[in-house]
């Protein structure tokens, strides 16, 4: 324990973190006694709707592997938000992370992000999660990513070729347009850089290609052409849940290991009735509970006493943080998808839930 | 002369209006939909607001506290309890009151969260959220439920029973409004079950602990490590923490007495509860609020519970947006009927003044079905 955290850890009864983190941060806007902030660095175009910020993340940040996923919040509307992003480049030595992120249609976040942001903005970060790590060992591996699938996997790649590769690597890259693919220029001087590398580019909307380019969907064909030695590769997709789904189904039952992330979809909404799991983080229970019933009286029905007060959303008492899934408020029907509080005696579950009780 | 006895008569009358139970439908919807409007607008303006008022709170302390450190000079000892007072005042009411209310969840802030936010008060905040968010809030002006009422030591309502105990009611009052943060504080407590025996000594104590430790870091912070840091000009410290809570003891009294004790304020018997509509609910919040009119400085300084009635009918909405909702309620209410209650400070402080004095000499007991 170095001497700043035996000094926190003896006045941390006398501070108030919110105190703290007001005055801290006049000096220095990412400072905080117990968050992790990240401020916003730079921002570099990467492709069409695609950009790159670089983050310098305060002293809490407890770092990531490559191949992870992180946690990262910003207010939008002043409404904070939480979605997760890989951070797209290998581990730095002064700790800064580059996220690349694309904007999504309806994606609140991520159109901020990639349309407001600036650099000085702070961001929080929190938790990393993801199995999508690179082992200690040396592999043959294959990557395959669709769209902005391919953020994790360049963090791989680049901590992969930080040394000579041992054995063959192939990165199969589908976007949809040549507009659209991210980090060109990086992918082209990797792939001069080792000869057991190989970068292979596949648009599907692209009128004319280039050489060296491909096209169509996954298909047999195109990884027994590019990949003969599939049973030996380790094999690593990123991309959304449909490429994701094909993928496996043509690659899975060949390769000598399989990993996929796809991006997570909204919450499935169920229709009100049906059954839904509800976790109590806190007490380590899970319960199944009917959606469409204010989750008060079902935990309740499931033999569970959480704390309530007015039964009629006025007191608070029983509001809880939702950690995950969807739920309505059954006074007008609001659909709230984000975790965020709620209130149990007047929200009901649309999906499965994870709440902090 | 008849002819002004009726017109007093007729107007009190038209005070206690009640509407017809489709009329109170209507008057309910109207209400929700002015709810839901308000909430689906919450954004960007009400986090920036809260923000500064977080900013004041901070500013206002660390510059009274820091001027006080000097209170050997009189101005600066002045100046420096005002401005402690002022950010005490600010804490518990514009932001701790409200941001316990839920009124900020939305933002989804950990430090504006309504479950887990500590105010600048010996009472417990989980303690308040039991008495005032649950209690009061869903029981408003019930008599027998909502233990606001006189707090168990005043009788301001002629349907509570005169006892020769309430003859020194004006002396307890200003003893509860000087120690008011202290009232509230052990106000779920129950000592009287204690002192009836109804309770152990053991009980109590356990009962009593979340309090005692937070009162004790309180009267720490205040009394012990602030004078301390001042040195040998510990006094003016002390001193300037002792007023700058009284302070905010006998503002916060004000405004909440003004809330709720005003002439024409009424109680509800407890039957009311049973198969209450929310229209019904709406309206008994606003029999049993009133406002206070006056300048922006007077709704920011009171939390906005200036806008009490519009505060009891959507706690959970935002404070500071209780001085534009107020146009519509009104509006809604002179469309039904409805008494609207709404003064001056002064105008309403004075009818609470009446009330103490008056409800501490016998009167006849009204009983409760009766008046409602």
């Amino acid at each position: 324990m170095t001497a700043s955290q035996t000094l926190k850890r003896f006045v941390a009864p006398l501070v108030d973190p919110a105190v703290y983190d007001f005055w801290a941060q006049k000096l220095s806007p990412t400072l905080s006694w117990e968050r992790c902030l990240a401020r916003i660095e730079s921002r570099h175009v990467e492709a069409r709707d695609t950009i790159s910020l670089v983050l310098k993340p305060n002293r809490r940040f407890q770092g990531f592997q490559p191949g992870q996923h992180l946690n990262v919040t910003v207010e939008v509307n002043g409404i904070r938000l939480t979605r997760s992003y890989s951070p797209s480049n290998a581990l730095r030595s002064d700790g800064r992370i580059r996220l690349t992120i694309k904007a999504i249609p309806e994606g609140k976040v991520s159109r901020h992000l990639v349309h407001h942001s600036k650099v000085g903005d702070v961001v929080e970060l929190g938790t990393t999660f993801g199995d999508m790590t690179l082992p200690k060992e040396a592999a043959a591996w294959l990557f395959v990513a669709a769209g902005s699938g391919i953020t994790p996997i360049m963090s791989l790649l680049q901590t992969l070729l930080q040394k000579p590769l041992e054995q063959p690597v192939a990165l199969i890259y589908w976007a949809r347009t040549r507009a659209d693919l991210c980090f060109s220029e990086d992918l082209h001087s990797l792939g001069k850089c080792d000869p057991l590398l190989k970068i292979h580019t596949v648009l599907t909307r692209e009128s004319e290609r280039l050489p060296g380019e491909l096209d169509g969907r996954p298909r047999e064909a195109l990884f027994r052409n590019l990949v003969p030695d599939l049973e030996r590769r380790r094999v690593y997709v990123c991309g959304p849940d449909g490429f994701v789904n094909s993928v496996r189904e043509l690659v899975e039952p060949q390769a000598a290991l399989f990993r996929a992330e796809s991006f997570s979809p909204a919450p499935v909404v169920t229709r009100a009735g049906a059954p839904v799991t509800v976790t109590l983080s806190k007490s380590n229970i899970s319960v199944q509970i009917p959606s469409g019933t204010p989750l008060l009286k079902a935990l309740e029905d499931s033999g569970l006493k959480p704390a309530y007060g007015c039964r009629m959303g006025i007191c608070n008492t029983c509001s809880c943080q939702k950690q995950s899934g969807s739920t309505t408020d059954t006074r007008n029907g609001t659909v709230q998808n984000e975790p965020s509080p709620v209130r149990l005696c007047i929200n009901s579950a649309n999906s499965d839930l994870t709440l902090e009780l | 002369m008849t002819s002004s006895m009726t017109s007093v008569l007729n107007r009190s009358q038209k005070k206690a209006n009640r509407p017809s139970d489709e009329q109170l439908a209507a008057f309910g919807a109207e209400l929700d939909a002015l709810r839901e409007r308000t909430l689906s607008d919450l954004g960007e303006r009400d986090a920036r607001y809260i923000r500064r008022i977080v900013a004041a709170v901070r500013y206002t302390e660390v510059l009274g506290r820091g001027l006080l450190f000097f209170g050997l000079f009189p101005p600066a000892w002045i100046v420096g309890t005002l401005l402690l007072g002022i950010a005490k005042i600010l804490d518990n009411m514009e932001l701790g009151h409200n941001v316990m209310h839920g009124q900020y969840d939305w933002m989804n802030d950990p430090h504006l969260s309504g479950k887990s936010f500590e105010w600048d008060l010996v009472g417990t905040s989980d303690h308040w959220r039991k008495t005032h968010n649950y209690n009061h809030h869903t029981y408003t002006n019930i008599k027998g439920m909502d233990e606001d009422i006189g707090y168990g030591v005043l009788r301001l309502f002629p349907e509570q029973r005169w006892r020769p105990f309430f003859l020194g009611q004006p002396i307890y009052a200003l003893i509860f409004a000087l120690l008011f943060q202290w009232g509230v504080a052990i106000q779920d407590l129950r000592f009287g079950k204690f002192f009836n025996g109804k309770k152990s000594g053991k009980e109590m104590l356990g009962e009593m602990k979340p309090f005692l430790k937070k009162a004790r870091r309180q009267l720490i912070k205040d009394y012990v490590i602030f004078p301390l840091l001042a040195g040998p000009f510990f006094v003016p410290v002390i001193l300037g923490n002792l007023v700058a809570n009284g302070i905010r003891n006998l503002w916060t009294y004000t405004i909440i007495f003004c809330g709720h004790f005003t002439a024409d304020v009424q109680l509800f018997p407890k039957k009311v509860l049973k198969d209450e509509t929310r229209g019904h609910w709406y309206f008994r919040q606003i029999r049993g609020s009133s406002n206070l009119t006056g300048s922006k400085l007077l709704h920011v300084m009171s939390g906005n519970l200036s806008h009490q009635i519009e505060h009891h009918l959507f706690p959970d909405i935002p404070a500071h947006r209780y001085a534009e909702l107020s146009v519509e309620v009104r509006a809604i209410c002179k469309r039904y009927g409805v008494h609207y209650n709404a003064g001056s400070l002064l105008s309403q402080f004075s009818q609470v003044i009446w009330r103490i004095l008056r409800y501490s000499l016998p009167s006849k007991y009204v009983p409760i079905n009766a008046s409602a």
